[in-house]
Order: C-alpha cells, then structure tokens, then sequence
C-alpha cells in the first residue's frame, strides 16, 4: 500500500542563491524509523514539502539523503507552500514524503559522453547527478549548459563556481548587464548549442535537459536535427501535482503521470506520448 | 458454474445480510413520481423493494470519498487517518456501477483509503432487465447483465415476483453462511438469459458512439474541433461528479484549533480534469489553458485504446449520466453524434 502521510523535516540551514531562491538543508526526523526509503533516492527524483496548513508542493533533490537523513533542495519562491517555507527558519520542523518518480538514467550515463543543459530553475534536478559524475570520474566527457536571464536570477552559485575548475561549463545569460564576457556568454541556451556542439567534438552519447518545457523541447528538437537519437535525449517535465503517486490526475501527460511515470522522459517516449507545447 | 438460488422475496436475504452489515439501497428521495433516486441506508424491518431506476449518482463515494482525511499533523508529527467503516452490502447496484467498481478497483489498487473502505464493502449486483435512458453499457461491455468479476451475489428478477440470487465470489457464499436456500432450476437459468438477451437486443443502437470512438483512436479529431466542443462547456464538474470512473482529487489543508493546540488535516477531495485550473502550475505555465483541450481529455481517458492495456477495458462504462447531467451539450451522446456527423 502506498503512504500518503509526510515524515518530520528538520530545517538546518538555507541562504539566499539567486533571485527569490534559496538552497536548504533538511533533516529527516526520528531516523530509524524513517529513513530508510529516503535513501533508494536516485538523482532525478522529487520530494513532496508539506508547509501544514499551507500545502505540498513538489521539488527536486539538488543532495540526495546522506546516512544522517540530510539532504538538499534548491527552492525558488513561487506561491504559497515557497511564501511559508520562506517564512520558516532554521530549527522549524515541516514535512517531506518521497522520494517519488523516475530518476535520469544512470546506467546510460556511466562512462559516457554526457551533455548536460539546465534552464534558469531546472539546473536544480541536474545538479546532484553533475556531482555525482564530477566525484565518481565514470564519465568520457561531460559538459554543462547553464542558462539563466540576467545575473540576479543565477542559481547554484558556489556549485557552478567548484564545477568550473572540473568540466567545461558555458553559462549563457540573455542579458548580460553586469556580467563579464570571458565567464559568460550572451544568448540563450538552444542558442548556444551549435556552440557547444561543435566544440564538443565526437557527438554526444546521452544528453539530459531540465528547464522550461519551451526550451527542452526546442532543445530536443535542434539535437535530433543535428543526428543525436531521440532515445538518447531526456527531459525532466514539470507539471501540477497533488498526490506525487499517479492518483489525483493532475500531472496527466496523455496516458502518462508525470509523478509516477516521469518526471524524466526521454524524447522519443515524448514523442509517442504527443506532448503538447 | 456459479451456483444459483431461488428466492420467493427479498427480505429475508435483506434480513439476513443486516446481521452483519450496514444495507444500502437505491430509494426515490420523495414520494413525487418524479423524484431522483439516490443510494441511501436501509433497515429496521421495512425492507424496500429494488427499484428499476439507475441512481442519479453511481455508488463511487462509498470507496472513493467526496472528501476525507489523509493525515493529521498535531505540531510535532504527521499521523495517517484511515477510514473504518463497519461492513456494509450495497444491495442492487447496476452492471454498469459494478463494473466501474471494478475499474476503481484497478485504479486505487495500492490506495489505503480507498482499500479500507472496499474491503468492508460486499456488493449485490442486479442484471438489467429493460434498457435504461442513455444507457449503452452493452457497447462497451458493462452490462446489462453483471459480468462475473465485478460483484460477489447477483440479483436477477424472475416472473412472478420471483429472484434468481448468484453467487460470484467466495465473499459472496460466506455471507450467505446460515440462511436455507432453494436451488434455481435450469428453467429459472433459462429465463435468466432470455431476459439478458431480450434486453440486450432492445438498446437502441447508437452506431454514432461507436464510430466516435473509433474516429477518436484514429486520432482523426482536429484540436479545432475540440475547441468547438470546449466553448460548450461550462466546467462546471457535473459530468466529472456523476461519472462512476472519474477519480481526480485534490489536496488541501484543514485547520483545527481546540483550546490545547491547532492541529491540521490533509483531507482530498473530487476535482475535475474541466477546470481551468486543473493543471495550472505556480508560474501560471497551463499544458490545458483550452476548454478544448480540457474536452478532449476527459473523452481521450474515457474511450482511448491507450489505457486498455492496464484496465482491461475502456474508461466509460455507458451510464449515460453525463449526457443526463450536462447543461451544455458535451455528454455522451451530443459529443459522440458530433464526432461521427461532423470531425
Ligand atoms: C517534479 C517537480 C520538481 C520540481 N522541483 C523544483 C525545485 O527543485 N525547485 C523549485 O523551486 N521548484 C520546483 N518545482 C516547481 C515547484 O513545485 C512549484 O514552484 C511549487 O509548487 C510552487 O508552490 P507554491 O505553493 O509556492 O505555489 P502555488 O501556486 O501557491 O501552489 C502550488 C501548489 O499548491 C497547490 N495549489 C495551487 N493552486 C491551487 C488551487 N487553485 N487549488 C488547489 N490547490 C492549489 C497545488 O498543490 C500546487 O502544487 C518542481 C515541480 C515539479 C513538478
Ligand atoms: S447502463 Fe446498462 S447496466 Fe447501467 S443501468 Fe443502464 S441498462 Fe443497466
Ligand atoms: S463517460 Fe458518461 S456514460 Fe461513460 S461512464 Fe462516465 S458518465 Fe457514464
Ligand atoms: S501528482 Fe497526482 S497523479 Fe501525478
């Protein structure tokens, strides 16, 4: 039987990263008892943050839960559930229950030639399985599209900064006000991707989006034109969730979930599924 | 072969199954002839007849509640509230209803809540014996004559005041542990399918819904067509509300404050895939901002090939009762007749 009921989080420490957002950390309370699904996380997956007698609300793992019960969530405020977590402070105990939903696909990433592109909020569903790569070394070649609208509205600041010294990273900004030109490029993220492309050398074997529908699936679309295999593409969808279990309807993706099915789908299942954009 | 009884009356199966369980019956709300009929619980010696009438509303909420508690949060800790009705026997419910059950059944497989009501709940069926208004249960096999797995003891009126009881599930023999029955003959089995059949053959024929659903699975309805139906619709949840398959929910909080402490339940409640709202994110991105695209939706789940393979069958169970709901035209049989004349 499935358990709709949260587990007692701890908030242990958050600071501002990027406009309106914040990075926490949570603890799982009463461990012993709790922990242990919390650590078949998988990159890729989600939590539900219940604020009581606010709400749930649906976001990603940006550490998965370590043996203490931390972890980690990048958390850009948006409503009311983001509004009272804003609200909390450090010691205050909320609700989490997960983890839910389809991680990226690790096994098609070990040892690989991996591209990564992360979209303004989307960079926090990709950021554990970048270090994750970065600390495992299983990669032949990875690569990371950061893309963001202006400077205030950068993300993983101090995560960008370490990767920086390890892997080619482009961060691309629209508008660059502020902004030096050798660290950052103008543009766009699809924008940029002849770029990166082209410097990439041989073609990807895998690529992994994450970002604004309307730029994953422009993204998807430019990389099938330029040879890579839609099966080899996989985007993180985003959708209203209530239930986070494949019950309330609400994520519906044609005959899909996007909370029990997704939220990682590669392109060609996509395709098949008729995604509207 | 399932083994059949002969019954003189229905009270003393009524009288029997109230030892144990909660009865609940379909009885017209009022005198007036044109009253609606409802579920509703019966008992006390007065036992009520079964009516012909299908209930303006499917017996969904007995498993499927309006609303109900997920969990409690007291300050400190979150405790999870599952629901614990006394046994209770739905006496007549129609084919179509059963077979919705059923396909609830599917659905809410791994659901606590939901689980923890069906499993106090025993069903007895009753086969249809004359076609109901709207009812096309018999084009997507629902009905009229209850299909095996779908309840535990089957009702079927025979002449003379007469009822066949079937038994269909092991449930279904305990309950009736105890109580003296006479056989059914092979007449009275007879008579049984005749009357299925004869009913089977009186439905209208609504070739227009079959070819709807077929023109839908082709994929051969443009989104200009949706949007054309979508303007009709009003969201205003009646067809989502009485349909026996629908199950969308939402969540909310519910705060209460004793003088000691406050403390805050998670309760659910119905939704409907035709609001506007219904998966309208926080940065206002909208996959369903079209009434049509909304429409679509709702007939996509009801009638497409793409969910047969994990239910066994097609999300509408033909009870009609969105086309008796529906103060626009997008029930059933408007939409299916529109399909088939004009997309
Ligand atoms: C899989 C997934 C992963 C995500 N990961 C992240 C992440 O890592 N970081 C991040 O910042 N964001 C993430 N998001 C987005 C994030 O979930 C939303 O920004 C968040 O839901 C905003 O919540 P809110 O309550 O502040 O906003 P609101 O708009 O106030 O509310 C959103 C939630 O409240 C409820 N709600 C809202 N409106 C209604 C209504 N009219 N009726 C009933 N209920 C309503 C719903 O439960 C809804 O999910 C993710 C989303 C998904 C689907
Ligand atoms: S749709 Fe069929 S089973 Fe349902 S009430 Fe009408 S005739 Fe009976
Ligand atoms: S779609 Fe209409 S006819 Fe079909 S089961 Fe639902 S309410 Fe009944
Ligand atoms: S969030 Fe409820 S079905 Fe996906």
């Amino acid at each position: 039987m499935l358990n709709l009921t949260p587990v007692p989080i701890k908030i242990v420490d958050c600071y501002d990263d990027g406009e309106n957002t914040r990075h926490y950390q949570f603890a799982i309370q009463e461990t012993e008892q709790h922990l242990s699904p919390w650590l078949k996380a998988e990159s890729g997956q989600f939590f539900m943050l219940c604020l009581p007698g606010v709400g749930e609300a649906p976001f990603t793992f940006t550490t998965l839960p370590n043996a203490q019960g931390n972890f980690r969530a990048l958390v850009r405020r948006m409503g009311s559930v983001t509004d009272a977590l804003f609200q909390c402070g450090v010691g205050d105990i909320i609700g989490a229950r997960g983890p839910f939903g389809r991680g990226w696909p690790m096994e098609r990433l070990l040892n690989q030639r991996i591209l990564i592109v992360g979209g303004g909020c989307g960079i926090a569903p990709l950021a554990s399985v970048i270090n994750q790569l970065i600390d495992s070394q299983q990669f032949i070649q990875l690569e990371v599209v950061y893309a963001a609208r202006n400077q205030a509205a950068l993300m993983l600041n101090p995560e960008r900064a370490r990767w920086q010294h390890l892997i080619p990273i482009f961060n691309v900004v629209e508008d660059m006000a502020g902004l030096s030109d050798g660290e950052f490029y103008p543009g766009t993220a699809t924008g940029i991707l002849p770029k990166v492309l082209h410097t990439f050398g041989e073609q990807p074997d895998t690529v992994l989006l994450a970002g604004p529908e309307a730029m994953q699936t422009a993204a998807a679309e430019y990389l099938v034109a330029y040879g890579i295999d839609p099966k080899s593409i996989f985007l993180s969808i985003e959708r209203r969730m209530h239930c986070a279990v494949g019950l309330c309807g609400h994520c519906y993706l044609n005959e899909k979930y996007v909370c029990s099915h997704g939220p990682t789908f590669s392109w060609a299942e996509l395709l098949q599924y008729d995604i509207a954009c | 072969m399932h083994k059949t009884y002969l019954l003189d009356s229905l009270d003393e199966l009524q009288r029997h199954l109230a030892q144990s369980h909660e009865i609940y019956q379909v009885v017209p709300q009022s005198d007036d002839a044109r009253a609606d009929y409802h579920w509703q619980q019966v008992g006390s010696g007065n036992w009520p007849d079964l009516v012909e009438q299908k209930p303006l509303q499917s017996p969904k909420s007995f498993f499927f509640a309006e609303q109900e508690p997920l969990y409690v949060f007291d300050g400190e800790t979150f405790e999870e509230v599952l629901p614990t009705p006394t046994p209770f026997v739905l006496f007549g419910v129609k084919s179509c209803d059963l077979m919705a059950i059923h396909y609830q059944d599917i659905f809410f497989e791994d659901d606590p809540y939901y689980q923890a009501r069906r499993k106090q709940g025993l069903l007895v069926g009753v086969d249809c014996v004359t076609p109901c208004e709207q009812g096309f249960c018999q084009l997507v096999n629902a009905g009229p004559s209850v299909r095996d797995d779908t309840a535990d003891l089957v009702l079927h009126p025979l002449d003379g005041q007469r009822w066949m009881l079937v038994v269909l599930s092991a449930a279904g023999k305990q309950a009736l542990h105890g109580l003296a029955l006479e056989d059914a003959s092979p007449e009275d089995l007879h008579q049984r399918w005749e009357n299925i059949s004869h009913c089977e053959q009186s439905f209208p024929r609504y070739q227009y819904i079959l070819e709807g659903i077929g023109k839908l699975n082709q994929h051969a309805i443009s989104d200009e067509f949706w949007q054309q139906l979508g303007i009709q619709c009003l969201g205003c949840s009646g067809c989502t509300t009485l349909c026996p398959t629908c199950s969308c929910f939402a969540t909310r909080p519910i705060e209460s404050a004793s003088s000691q402490q406050t403390s805050v339940t998670q309760v659910r409640f119905w939704d409907s895939c035709l609001y506007e709202s219904f998966q309208r994110e926080a940065s206002f991105h909208n996959p369903a901002s079209e009434a049509g695209q909304r429409v679509k939706r709702f007939w996509y789940h009801k009638f497409s090939d793409d969910f047969v393979p994990e239910f066994g069958r097609y999300g509408c169970v033909g009870c009609g009762r969105c086309e008796a709901t529906c103060p626009g035209v997008i029930g059933v049989h408007s939409v299916m007749k529109r399909i088939a004349d004009d997309a």
